[in-house]
């Protein structure tokens, strides 16, 4: 047994007790500890009080039948004689001791003198001449016991007729009593602790079995846990696992085939670069063909840097996903009349008008400025560039719509399908451009649940963004 | 050698035309697949260069056109993708090599010479023609060792009737190989190149064939 004792210290050493706030195993054993205690404590306590209730009852009635049959003898005829003969009669008695503490008498007579009693105890009976008839609790003179005593008179009124019980001896077998009862209680009580232990080891192994497989699985395995034998209570977890892992697939796919693409985009411009760049150096002394390789070698680079600041916007865009701080209230009117200020000073040939009045109500009235003047130069840059000459540019707000409309421009059906492709450009394009742009203006359109709707108008190629409609 | 074009990018078409130009070959560029398809289906070029990502027509599909119709002119595919799979595609629809983005104006050149080259039969990296050395990949030329500039018309000229020794060719023809659609051609343009060659190379290096053309003769 002692043997065991380091080990279990050992044992209680790795126990982080922190941790153990956190085992589903443990919590279920310490509050079936502590309730079990109270309920034991409640159930003891209350069988304890009616045990020994019953057991006064039991004794008193014995008591007093005892009492009855002492005060109808004659004890006249007793003497010291009598007493001694008794007690050895008594001594005889085979297992005479072991009912010691079971019940006494004395006989007094009236005048206070002792002349018969059982030999054990009732020698020590007090004499009190004022409770009779009546169970008085008294302490003996001898080692202070409490002691339940019944005084009465003999039938003839000359005798005291006294008989007691220790009190300490029905408490003894009231609680060996209330022990007897619970004891089973004990051993059930340590089994049902074991029992618990061993279900919650046993009933969580589908927890486990689903932690190790997640373990087990590589970065990219993204398939949806099976969960046909999965405990009730375990499935709307995995249910959930599944629906994350599914975010993250279309999320991954999504990234992969945006960096594909950017790097596919790349590739294109970097080629222009390179030729140009050798066509530089093979003009020797044609001055004219170098200067225009040059030019074109200018506006290759910026074509590759637009394409590259175009790249990092979307990717932040698809990356934050709409968590865009600096919200404001918008002004439409301000916004879209100073781009149009700046467009003007650029483009001489072409008009641009703003249909607006203070109350007219754009697509979406609070958001990022920065966003939403973005949007609208995307909208407004497209529109410069892919109207002909002395083409007329109307930007209006009205009815919870924003529409930018080109005249004289009318865009090819096949082709309106895929304008907000990425890096979609048409053929025979003589303007430079990522194909990104209305991308990036469908994207911050999403983010404040508008859509696009292109349509060939008599007015023109119109751009409107509007609220999403419910589908 | 006349070459056909198809790039939509304006930028990589203008570079490639001037860049080709330069290097003594006839260009016709065109942005849009349709109509460069079109174009393969009049005029007889020596070689394609075809980009694959056209936005509106697939470059692979133009290329299976004009399989499908006979012709077998060679074709370089150029392509942004550099996966093994659209390569593979490409060759298998009728490509005769490919150029993955991004790429160097020299290796389109390298392997444009090598599809014509191929094409004509002709497996040795310099033609000798008396005493007259001709290096198609480089385009240079040299007299009795001596190296001798020529403008790039000139080469081309030289060349054209290189690959098609002791055949007449008529003026008509090396217009059609010489100029691109683009060119203002002077009625006696084919004339004044025979008459610098001549000038540079020897006057019985080019045979008139009269009425019918011009020719290089053993």
């Amino acid at each position: 047994m002692l043997k065991v004792v380091p080990y279990l210290a050992d044992f209680c050493k790795k126990i982080d007790i922190k941790k153990l706030k956190f085992s589903l195993c443990f919590r279920l054993m310490f509050f079936f500890v502590v309730i079990s205690a109270i309920v034991w404590g409640i159930a003891g306590y209350i069988s304890y009080k009616e045990t020994r209730e019953s057991i006064d009852e039991f004794f008193d009635t014995y008591q007093l039948a005892l009492s009855r049959q002492l005060a109808a003898a004659d004890w006249s005829a007793v003497s010291q004689n009598t007493q001694d003969v008794t007690d050895k009669l008594i001594k005889n008695v085979e297992n005479a001791d072991d009912d010691d503490d079971a019940i006494g008498f004395a006989i007094f007579t009236r005048d206070g003198k002792m002349i018969f009693h059982d030999d054990e105890n009732g020698k020590y009976f007090p004499l009190n001449t004022t409770a009779f008839g009546t169970f008085v609790n008294e302490r003996l003179e001898r080692e202070g016991d409490k002691w339940r005593l019944l005084r009465l008179y003999s039938a003839d009124g000359r005798y005291i007729i006294t008989v007691g019980q220790e009190l300490e001896y029905r408490e003894d077998l009231a609680m060996d009593i209330v022990e007897e009862f619970l004891t089973p209680w004990l051993f059930g009580f340590i089994f049902l602790l074991l029992s618990i232990a061993g279900l919650t080891y046993f009933e969580f192994r589908p927890l486990k079995k689903l932690a190790a497989s997640i373990n087990n699985r590589s970065a990219d395995d993204l398939a949806p846990v099976n969960m046909d034998n999965a405990p009730v209570e375990v499935k709307p977890l995995i249910g959930a696992m599944n629906h994350m892992f599914q975010k993250i697939t279309n999320l991954l796919k999504r990234e992969r085939s945006f960096i594909s693409d950017s790097a596919h985009e790349l590739r294109t411009p970097l080629t222009a670069l390179k030729i140009q760049l050798e066509i530089a150096q093979m003009a020797d002394d044609d001055a004219s063909m170098r200067q225009q390789a040059l030019d074109k070698l200018q506006k290759g680079i910026e074509r590759a840097e637009r394409l590259v600041e175009q790249l990092l916007a979307l990717s932040r865009l698809e990356a934050d996903n709409g968590h865009y701080d600096n919200v404001e209230i918008l002004n439409w009117n301000e916004i879209c009349s100073h781009l149009i200020d700046e467009y003007r000073l650029m483009v001489k040939n072409k008009t641009i008008v703003l249909e607006a009045d203070d109350k007219a109500q754009p697509p979406f009235c609070t958001g990022n400025h920065i966003l939403t003047a973005l949007l609208i130069r995307n909208l407004l840059d497209n529109a410069v560039k892919y109207s002909p000459e002395n083409a007329r540019i109307t930007l209006k707000i009205a009815d919870g719509k924003f529409t930018v409309t080109n005249s004289d421009t009318v865009v090819n059906e096949n082709i309106l399908q895929r304008l907000t492709e990425r890096f979609f450009r048409p053929a025979g394009q003589k303007e430079t451009g990522s194909g990104l742009g209305l991308a990036i203006t469908e994207r911050i359109a999403e983010l404040y649940h508008c859509q696009l709707v292109f349509a060939n108008t008599d007015e023109g190629f119109a751009v409107t963004i509007q609220a999403k409609e419910d589908i | 050698m006349r070459v056909l074009l198809i790039e939509d990018d304006s930028l990589i078409g203008d570079g490639i035309k001037v860049g080709l130009s330069k290097l003594g070959f006839t260009v016709d560029w065109f942005d849009d697949g349709a109509d460069g398809k079109e174009a393969l289906l009049q005029t007889p070029y020596d070689a394609v260069i075809l980009d694959l990502g056209l936005p509106t027509i697939e470059g692979l599909d133009i290329l299976k056109a004009w399989r499908n119709a006979g012709i077998d002119t060679p074709v370089l595919i150029l392509t942004a993708r550099g996966d093994v799979d659209e390569r593979i595609k490409g060759l298998n629809s009728g490509a005769d090599d490919y150029l993955g983005k991004p790429f160097a104006l020299r290796e389109v050149q390298a392997r444009l010479n090598a599809l014509i080259r191929r094409r004509n039969g002709v497996t040795k990296p310099l033609i000798h023609f008396k005493n007259i050395t001709f290096a198609p990949d480089t385009k240079t030329v040299t007299l009795n060792g001596e190296k001798v500039t020529l403008a790039p018309r000139e080469v081309a000229l030289l060349e054209l009737l290189l690959l098609n020794k002791n055949k007449v060719l008529s003026k008509e023809t090396i217009e059609n190989k010489l100029y691109s659609w683009d060119d203002d051609v002077a009625s006696n343009a084919v004339e004044v190149h025979v008459h610098h060659l001549r000038k540079k190379l020897g006057k019985d290096i080019v045979k008139t064939i009269n009425k019918i053309g011009y020719t290089l003769e053993d």
